[in-house]
């Protein structure tokens, strides 16, 4: 090679008539190159990668076993890391079975129509058994302890469904109706005591009664976010009203409005986002009839107010407000600067502003342009740090 | 053995320019017969799209050590080959030839209903297979819902514009079509979205349709783009050859026309130009069998990102710069590059695509292309000038061809590529020595400077300078202009201006003057 380049180097600049052309070169060093032919080689991460992608092994994973599914992540708020599967009966009928790492499980049978009739009705038909053995409890009101955290174990059977109509691109209406039937005892044994150690029992209305509501109601939803999985435009506009019919006593008859507002303000050609959601809870019962304690509503924890516990805050009534600046640091991944005020309440005219518990923290969402598919938050209170890693988006 | 071949390859195609100037009779070459070995027995190989990211997202495939490309002719230009032809720039085609683009016939013949070979129903961009009643096959792709016209235009322009450009690229049709013309032949089958393969069936058919645009009148828009004659092989790296095709000699990162596909992309936005839009096929006859390159898949270009609107980040910044991440992250999102207030028309049939903020010089693919990052001044000012070729009117003729319902897209469309063509051309024509079209016309050297003739810039002032070569020793000595002809065999011009210098070398040969080297 080296007498080559000299050779080359050394010849004088003059158009030599017994050499060859540039054309023949080049076909001998073609020539050259065939008396080494090799088929090509994939390195051992491509061999993984390119077996995993022609295998459809994703997708095979997805997709189940003969029908089955896997189901991985938390199943209820507070139950830790939870596990189970889904078999899919038909395309509209599913059966799943969950536990998780705390001992909670969840058993459902699901029929659900997105289309029947015409395009613009929609139904669904579920069928669940929950057992949460170590559902939080602090108390009732605005003003519990953090040290007052206690258990208690809550299992309910229901069946239901809702049925609908879309009555534009974006707006749905409804009713819902089923049968729920809910036990309370003692759980399993945690490092928290049990409700009973710490609350006088009688004080904790109907823990010692299995009641069964009939409930009813109907719902209005209007959805102009962009990417319901990680929207960045747009907003939801939704309220249901229900109606708890105690179908044993009749003594814990309730009705309840859940109403939520979400709204999204998106800047630098949605690289930014103001995300701000508010929502609340009202309840509302005549004057002889009580609320379970362990149906009022709940504040606290990754879903409304973080650096708070799950469950930390219970009461009739709830307000809470959320306001995250979301921006993209890569393609994957947003970050947000997050902040939380909410309140618990036993009459809406007790709210105050003074009286609002707040946090306030930061979080990473992995994400891709549709949905969240992980996130990592972490909020900061008066009562500490506290890290949620989450599969799915906040709101 | 690699770097000796790629040494001699170096040596002998490129070297008149790096060391002191030697031709060969048949310089300048204008065809590099990269088809003349049978290639016997070469590979299916397909590649892993996530791996194509990782190893060059998070590393550097390829010879990054800055040199010139390998496979250019001692004027500075590409032969044509099984990679590129020389069309628009060099060849100029007709308004009616660049409309035609690559096409042979009218696309799939609605004479008789289309058999549905093949179907993907996953994932989000659903298409067909299909065989037409003269049995030729075509892949069917769609528009996103949310943007009717879209990705089907960008598709027919781009290909048109590659095809111009000198690429090879398939014959892509846009075509209108009824659920009746549709019938899943008997024997097809499909992978489903969990990955396992069945039967097709026409429900099918119908669960697909359903996913995408239908216009007033019950019929669907589609790009039909003909499968390309051949056996499939593939797709290329844009580093390194393929080991088993004899023909492939220059590494593809030192190759002119792959570096100078940085310029191409950057004017069309097309940010998935990577290996994996890219296609290897067996082409010719037995005996005559050769590898022919080919780029595919232009439904990521202009405005569309193939399944929505172009991501605003498509163009500005690879997928994955973990610099720009951390300061991103470090300051709040108070920090970010200019891209984040881009404004865009609200035009759904164009989605992104604009020219007021267009950078070429700082446009990027979705991650590092190799032959891109080893792009030199003298690539991309090859590929600025073929892309000035293109004259406003024939711009607006390929925009045509993409049969946008509204006007106004349309308008804006071409408006916005002529916009950024003249960006290119201020970027890269009128910031270096632009004299160039060197010609002798009746024994005198004429050229122009491109710069001014596009109205980029001003014409500098310049000075030439005679030289005679001596055919024996190499020394050069200098002559006067008017008495060139008669001094030696071969001469030199030097063309200084305060751009540089460019060194024309011109050789007589059986009484004829003849360019046979440019240097800049």
């Amino acid at each position: 090679m080296l007498a080559l380049v000299l050779t080359m180097l050394l010849v004088p600049p003059q158009q030599p008539s017994d050499e060859l052309t540039r054309s023949e070169e080049l076909q001998l060093a073609r020539e050259e190159k065939a008396q080494h032919l090799e088929a090509p080689k994939r390195s051992f991460m491509e061999k993984g990668l390119y077996e995993v992608k022609e295998r459809k092994l994703v997708e095979r994973f997805q997709a189940g076993f003969h029908g089955f599914h896997p189901l991985i992540g938390g199943i209820a708020k507070g139950s830790g890391f939870g596990f189970g599967t889904s078999y899919e009966i038909s395309d509209r009928l599913k059966a799943s079975a969950q536990v998780s790492m705390k001992g909670y499980q969840k058993y459902e049978v699901v029929f659900a129509t997105p289309r029947f009739l015409t395009d613009r009705l929609f139904a669904e038909v579920r069928t669940t058994y929950r057992s949460n053995p170590e559902e939080a409890f602090y108390g009732l009101g605005n003003d519990t302890r953090e040290e007052t955290r206690t258990h208690y174990g809550l299992k309910d059977r229901s069946v239901g469904g809702h049925a609908g109509i879309r009555l534009a691109k974006n707006v749905k209406a409804g009713f819902h109706a089923g049968l729920v039937d809910v036990t309370v005892d003692q759980g399993r044994r945690s490092r928290s005591p049990f409700i009973g150690e710490m609350f006088e029992l009688a004080s904790l209305p109907a823990f010692d009664t299995q009641l069964t509501y009939l409930r009813t109601g109907v719902f209005f939803d209007v959805d102009t976010r962009d990417e319901p999985g990680n929207p960045r435009d747009g907003g939801r506009y939704a309220a249901k009203w229900s109606s708890f019919r105690d179908q044993n006593l009749g003594l814990y008859n309730f009705g309840q409005l859940d109403a939520e507002v979400q709204h999204y303000i998106p800047f630098f050609n949605q690289r930014r986002v103001i995300a701000l959601r508010a929502k609340a809870t009202v309840t509302r019962t005549n004057d002889d009839q009580t609320i379970p304690f362990y149906m009022l509503p709940t504040l606290g924890g990754s879903e409304d107010l973080r650096g708070f516990a799950d469950f930390r805050f219970r009461d009739k009534n709830l307000v809470i407000v959320n306001a995250e600046y979301r921006w993209e640091a890569f393609s994957a991944l947003d970050v947000a600067l997050f902040a939380d005020a909410g309140q618990v309440a036993s009459k809406v005219s007790d709210f105050r502003i003074r009286d609002m518990h707040t946090a306030a923290g930061f979080g990473f969402r992995f994400n891709t342009a549709k949905k969240v598919f992980y996130r990592v938050d972490v909020g900061f209170s008066r009562e500490g740090a506290r890290v949620y890693l989450k599969f799915g988006n906040v709101f | 053995m690699k770097q000796a071949l790629a040494l001699t390859i170096l040596i002998t195609f490129i070297v008149p320019s790096a060391l002191a100037q030697t031709f060969r009779a048949d310089d300048p070459v204008w065809v590099d017969n990269d088809a003349a070995i049978d290639v016997k027995h070469v590979a299916k190989h397909k590649l892993n799209d996530q791996y194509d990211f990782m190893i060059h997202a998070f590393g550097k495939p390829g010879d990054r050590v800055p040199k010139r490309a390998m496979n250019i002719n001692t004027l500075g230009e590409v032969p044509d080959s099984s990679w590129f032809q020389n069309r628009h720039a060099l060849r100029r085609m007709s308004v009616e030839e660049l409309v035609r683009g690559p096409n042979s016939g009218n696309g799939p013949s609605m004479e008789s209903p289309w058999t549905v070979i093949g179907a993907k129903t996953e994932g989000i961009t659903p298409g067909f297979r299909i065989r037409d009643g003269r049995g030729d096959v075509y892949f069917i792709k769609f528009d996103p819902p949310q943007n009717p016209e879209m990705a089907t235009a960008a598709e027919v322009i781009s290909t048109k514009f590659f095809y111009a450009l000198g690429y090879n690229v398939p014959e892509n049709y846009l075509a209108f079509f009824t659920r009746e013309q549709l019938v899943a032949d008997r024997k097809a089958v499909m992978t489903d979205g969990t990955g396992r393969e069945r039967r097709l069936e026409e429900a099918d058919l119908d669960v697909i349709l359903k996913r995408v645009h239908r216009s007033q009148d019950g019929k669907y828009r589609a790009v039909a783009s003909r499968q390309v004659y051949g056996i499939p092989l593939g797709p290329f790296q844009y580093f390194g050859t393929r080991p088993d095709d004899p023909n492939d000699i220059f590494p593809h990162e030192h190759r002119r026309e792959l570096r100078g596909l940085r310029v191409f992309a950057a004017w069309l936005n097309h940010d998935d130009s990577r290996a994996i839009n890219s296609l290897d096929v067996l082409a010719g006859e037995p005996g005559l069998r050769h590898v022919r390159h080919y780029l595919i898949d232009f439904g990521s270009t202009l405005g569309s990102g193939s399944v929505s609107a172009q991501k605003p980040r498509a163009g500005w910044e690879y997928m994955w710069e973990p610099g720009n991440a951390l300061k991103r992250i470090a300051t709040l999102g108070l920090w970010d590059k200019n891209w984040i207030q881009v404004k865009y028309p609200d035009l759904p049939s164009i989605g992104r695509f604009e020219s007021e903020w267009f950078d070429p010089k700082s446009w990027k693919p979705e991650y590092p292309n190799p032959a891109f990052v080893n792009a030199t001044d003298e690539d991309t000012y090859w590929a600025a000038k073929i892309v000035m070729a293109f004259t406003n009117e024939e711009i607006r003729a390929i925009v045509k061809t993409g049969q946008l319902s509204d006007p106004i897209a349309e308008t804006y469309l071409a408006d916005t590529l002529i916009a950024r063509r003249d960006k290119i051309g201020r970027q890269w024509l009128a910031t270096m020595n632009s004299f160039d079209h060197f010609r002798i016309v009746e024994g005198e050297l004429e050229f122009e400077h491109l710069a001014s003739r596009l109205d980029l810039g001003p014409e500098p002032a310049y000075q030439t300078e005679w030289f005679a070569i001596d055919s024996v020793s190499g020394t050069r000595r200098p002559v006067r202009r008017e008495d060139f002809q008669r001094e030696a065999a071969l001469f030199l011009v030097e063309l200084t201006s305060s751009a540089g210098t460019i060194k024309v070398h011109i050789r007589e040969r059986d009484g004829d003057l003849q360019i046979v080297g440019v240097d800049r």
